[in-house]
């Protein structure tokens, strides 16, 4: 993220801006809550029950809790495929389709290869699987950026509803299960893939992974010259180009390893809690992935706190439908506000 | 390389938080697999939710009835047919809360809501999506004490039976209509997805178009998307253009492809409702569901706790005869002696003389896909993997 | 069949292209907009709902219009005035196009309305070949066609296209004469609201007569594309959009002749075919991406 534009806000003394950016950051995030509240009393939904029912069933109980961190895990790897190329001034909105292929090859080395493998050589191999999956779908974008000079926001855009329609073919196809009556979904993959789950919840070890690889992403980019390197190409080109950088193979390998993210968070899909490919796997996890990450500023630490809220209002937009009747899509208002006073709000509060 | 030494240094932590994963993932418990998925599993919930003794009577003792959609209720379709099962659910139970839940998509996250609807006192959900029948069988699993009514499903469990229309009975009679009327004897349809209830609808239409004009054939468009009008509106102008005179579908809602084929002069058979008033002129008939009375009756055999042994106790399948699935009333500009065929044709069909899928029944390459005098089960009928001859249109294998 | 398919890329990329138009007007002034997507399925409800309360298409269209517009004002209120991320913002933008529609939108799925049907144009629809093709369509369509020239003139050939030109690409020319180059953005962020507005509106009033949740189905991103693709030109966008048109109506077509391609390979072809012109596009040329426009696209807007 470099400095927009404008310099409307700069001459506001640095002191205030200190001082003050904690409460414009509280305040971004209250706001759009008590907007959307006034919002649902039109509509004869008590906001403070249902906030009050949203905390509850997030730090209730354990089973609700890891409810959210399990829909979180997904924001935070698509997040990450976002973020890291995002540092190297790319714009990787593929996390959608990258995350549908990393399921569609991580599915197929479960049940074409691993089928007898023991949890302790197959969940890896798979994972590695997942990772090739993903990665092989953002060297598209990454080629036509590299070789054929096209932007990467458009190309990987347009290249996840392919993506859809890819796993599509595969589970009307090669992959459909012979024992479910020709229904449109793989077979199921062997249960010693499964990865462990957490008793008393849904939630697996991929919450783990994904947090790993957040803190990884984030000391790589911080700590390690190669980060630095990525950092310096991110933030001025040109000078990166005159330390002799080589440009377009940092480009190649940032996508590469972006898509790999995000192909790992399909894998997880599939053997955390899909347990089979449908052509459905993750829909929208790619995209709400990468405006957690825009809500983070692209830092990996801050995106596990931004996939967690969005994880948070995801769950209370199922519970808001049940209660009340209202339609599960009004979350999307919620989720829209909130990240518009996030966003709207970055230029007062910059890091 | 200058960089060896922070090379070293971030590959060393790297291998570190490999480790840790390593040591996490061998530390944390394995799933317990619950051997034979589906089919007759009892075993104890693979963690989560609150598992309950087996010897609990599911369904029972319930302040809620929860059911979960695919889609919106309003989209004159598929879902609005399922919803107005609920509404009659409500009517019928005034002292039970009626849960729904709309676009809940048929994965994982399904199971999340019907968890959400049994916290709510939940014990009999309708699952109403065939993609919905995984996660069913996962959190019935969990749940013995509650009881699971999904919806097209052919696997069943201890507390889940599932139920399902004969649809494609008045299908092939909206086919008989269709083969009657139509000049030129191309007709169109436009589907989604090629999945079994999709085929069998298309064969079911041939079939009885054929029934009545050997020549018939039926084009096919997949649009790849339940409900998209854009898509739809594309997909009939380009069959209307290609000279079909009359078009059917199996989609979730239905608006655009009628009105579009009105607007064009071409005859139309309908799918889910009847959308007779869309087309004043083109509309032949159609096929509905009917679900308000079965639904009503499954809530009262599962709150008295009668499921056990009773009919909806594996795989119910309600027929023409039934009054779960049915014709719509035709058209204006039906003539009448279509009108007593196809009337003629369904006395024969519910008194069991005529059989739509009787054989031989050839696929689109000739091969006998149905010999002579073979019974096809459910599960056959719902696993059709073919277009019958006179369907023009493809399927991946 | 050459003639059914070029018939059904204007009717099928007519919503794409209205949608196109306006996001070259906003990307000329420096502003790409994602939000393109939640535009398109404002003006399609609101067009939709007010066509339903007055009965009239032409009030629907403008309320359309009036609804993408709407819309598209967060987005250059967040963009412009705040510095938020353009490409985030507009993400977010169809995101909430898609709750606020779905929202609202509940009560009008199972509405009729009496909308724009095609009005063949006398003597012009009788050439043969070329009749049908051009000449045989709603109302919105024509106007849409009449559109493009227009906008050419305005962006190449007026000191006001001179204007937006410049607030996309020498902003400090503006200043110079005075001319606040935010306003100039604002106006054209709006503006390209107001034409995805009533892209929607033709899709949802002209073409399909319905409103169903999320009926737009990915058109707005496309239509963000292919102003990429035609490089800012009214021309080639309208062009490229066709070109999508088309290859929505070549899929249908082939899936008639009862070829053993699947479905899902045929489905991908407009995607795809998106993507190689694009690219041949882009062999030719590189230097006319406005500059502001360049640096979002560099990730740093």
């Amino acid at each position: 993220m470099s400095q927009p534009t404008s310099i409307a806000f700069e001459s506001k003394s640095t002191f205030l801006q200190r001082h003050s950016s904690w409460m414009i950051q509280t305040a971004a995030i209250i706001a759009p809550f008590i907007l959307f509240g006034i919002f649902l009393t039109f509509y004869e939904v008590n906001p403070i029950e249902l906030y009050s029912s949203m905390v509850a069933t997030t730090f209730g109980d354990l089973y609700g809790f890891g409810e959210v961190l399990l829909k979180a895990t997904p924001f935070i790897l698509t997040g990450l495929a976002a973020a890291l190329p995002a540092k190297a001034g790319l714009v990787n909105v593929g996390g959608e389709g990258q995350l549908a292929i990393g399921a569609l090859f991580a599915t197929w080395f479960a049940i074409f290869y691993l089928d007898q493998m023991p949890a302790l050589i197959g969940i890896p191999i798979m994972l590695l699987a997942g990772a090739l999956g993903g990665a092989a779908w953002a060297s598209v974008v990454a080629v036509l950026k590299v070789k054929g000079k096209l932007n990467e926001t458009i190309t990987s855009v347009l290249l996840n509803y392919v993506a859809v329609f890819i796993v599509g073919f595969f589970v009307h196809g090669m992959l459909k299960d012979p024992n479910s009556f020709n229904w449109p979904f793989s077979p199921e993959i062997s249960y010693s893939l499964r990865l462990p789950v957490i008793n008393g919840t849904r939630l697996h070890i991929g919450f783990v992974i994904a947090i790993v690889l957040a803190v990884a992403v984030w000391f790589i980019l911080s700590k390690t010259r190669l980060g630095y390197r990525i950092r310096v190409l991110g933030s001025n080109r040109l000078a990166a180009e005159r330390a002799g950088m080589n440009i377009n193979r940092m480009y190649f390998w940032v996508l590469l390893a972006a898509g790999a993210i995000a192909g790992i968070a399909g894998m997880i899909e599939i053997a955390g809690i899909e347990g089979r490919l449908r052509a459905t796997v993750g829909t929208n996890f790619g995209y709400l992935g990468f405006l957690a990450a825009m809500m983070a500023w692209n830092n990996p630490l801050r995106l596990m706190a931004t996939a967690f809220l969005l994880g948070m209002i995801s769950v209370a937009g199922n519970k808001l439908e049940i209660f009340s009747g209202l339609p599960s899509s009004s979350v999307n208002i919620l989720m829209a506000l909130v990240l518009f006073f996030i966003l709207g709000s970055g230029k007062l509060v910059k890091r | 390389m200058k960089s060896t030494s922070t090379w070293k240094k971030s590959s060393q932590s790297i291998i570190l938080l490999l480790v840790a994963v390593m040591l996490l993932l061998a530390g944390c418990s394995q799933p317990s697999n619950p051997a034979n998925t589906g089919t007759n599993s009892n075993s104890e919930g693979t963690g989560g939710g609150n598992a309950q003794s087996s010897d609990a009577v599911p369904g029972v003792g319930g302040s809620a009835v929860g059911f979960i959609f695919v889609g919106t209720k309003d989209d004159y379709g598929y879902n609005q047919a399922a919803y107005l099962g609920s509404v009659a659910v409500e009517e019928a139970y005034p002292d039970l809360k009626v849960l729904r839940a709309e676009n809940v998509p048929e994965s994982a996250e399904a199971e999340r809501v019907m968890e959400q609807m049994i916290q709510e006192g939940a014990k009999i959900i309708f699952p109403t999506s065939y993609g919905h029948l995984e996660p069913a069988l996962n959190v019935a699993k969990r749940h013995p004490d509650v009881l699971f009514y999904h919806q097209g499903g052919l696997k069943t469990a201890e507390n889940l039976g599932t139920y399902f229309g004969t649809i494609w009975e008045p299908v092939y009679l909206a086919g008989v209509a269709a083969g009657k009327m139509s000049q030129s004897g191309k007709l169109g349809f436009i589907v989604s997805v090629p999945i079994p209830q999709v085929l069998l609808n298309i064969n079911a239409f041939t079939l009885g178009a054929r029934s009545v004009n050997p020549e018939a054939t039926t084009n096919v468009v997949f649009t790849g998307s339940w409900c998209d009008p854009g898509q739809q509106a594309n997909a009939a102008n380009s069959l209307i253009d290609s000279g079909v005179d009359l078009l059917s579908l199996h989609q979730d809602c239905m608006k655009t492809v009628v009105e579009t084929a009105e607007r064009s002069g071409v005859m139309t058979v309908g799918y889910h409702a009847d959308a007779s008033e869309l087309a004043p002129n083109g509309w032949v008939t159609g096929s509905e569901w009917n679900w308000g009375e079965l639904f009503v009756d499954m809530v009262k055999v599962g709150t008295a706790g009668e499921f056990k042994g009773s009919q909806y106790d594996g795989k119910y399948r309600g027929t023409l005869a039934d009054d779960v699935v049915k014709l719509s009333p035709f058209g204006a500009n039906v003539p009448s002696d279509v009108v007593s065929y196809v009337e003629q044709q369904k006395a024969a069909l519910l008194s069991g003389e005529l059989n739509p899928f009787a054989g031989p029944i050839k696929d689109q390459s000739g091969n006998v896909k149905i010999e002579e005098g073979q019974e096809l089960t459910v599960e056959e009928l719902e696993s059709t993997d073919y277009l019958v001859e006179g369907v023009i249109g493809t399927i991946p294998q | 069949m050459i003639a059914d398919i070029l018939t059904g890329a204007i009717r099928s990329g007519t919503s794409v292209m209205l949608a196109s138009q306006g996001e070259l007007v906003s990307e000329r002034a420096g502003v790409i907009n994602l939000g393109t997507e939640g535009s398109m399925l404002c003006g399609a409800l609101g067009g939709f709902a007010v066509t339903v309360w007055s009965g009239n298409p032409w009030l629907g269209t403008v309320a359309g219009g009036l609804c993408g517009l709407l819309i598209s004002l967060i987005h250059a209120f967040l963009v412009i005035s705040c510095g938020a991320n353009q490409l985030a913002t507009g993400l977010t933008i169809m995101f909430f196009g898609m709750g606020v529609t779905a929202f609202f939108g509940k009560g009008f799925v199972s509405q009729q309305i009496v909308g724009f049907n095609p009005v063949p144009i006398p003597l012009l629809s009788d050439i043969p070949y070329l009749g049908k093709i051009l000449f045989n369509h709603d109302p919105l369509t024509y106007l849409s066609m009449l559109l493009v020239p227009m906008l050419w003139y305005l962006i190449f050939r007026t000191r006001l296209g001179i204007i937006l030109r410049a607030a996309g690409e020498r902003e400090e020319v503006l200043f110079a004469s005075g001319i606040n180059p935010r306003l100039v953005r604002y106006l054209a962020v709006l503006a390209g609201g107001f034409l995805a507005g009533i892209g929607g509106a033709q899709l949802s009033i002209a073409y399909t007569h319905s409103w169903v949740e999320n009926m737009v189905a990915g058109r707005g991103v496309v239509a963000v594309a292919l102003v990429i693709f035609a490089s800012w030109k009214p021309v080639q966008a309208m062009l490229g959009a066709y070109l999508f048109g088309a290859a929505q109506a070549l899929q249908l077509t082939v899936q008639q002749q009862g070829l053993a391609i699947s479905p899902y390979f045929l489905f991908m072809v407009p995607y795809v075919l998106t993507l190689v012109a694009l690219l041949i596009v882009e062999r030719r040329k590189q230097s006319q991406t406005p500059e502001a426009l360049g640096k979002v696209l560099a990730g740093s807007g």
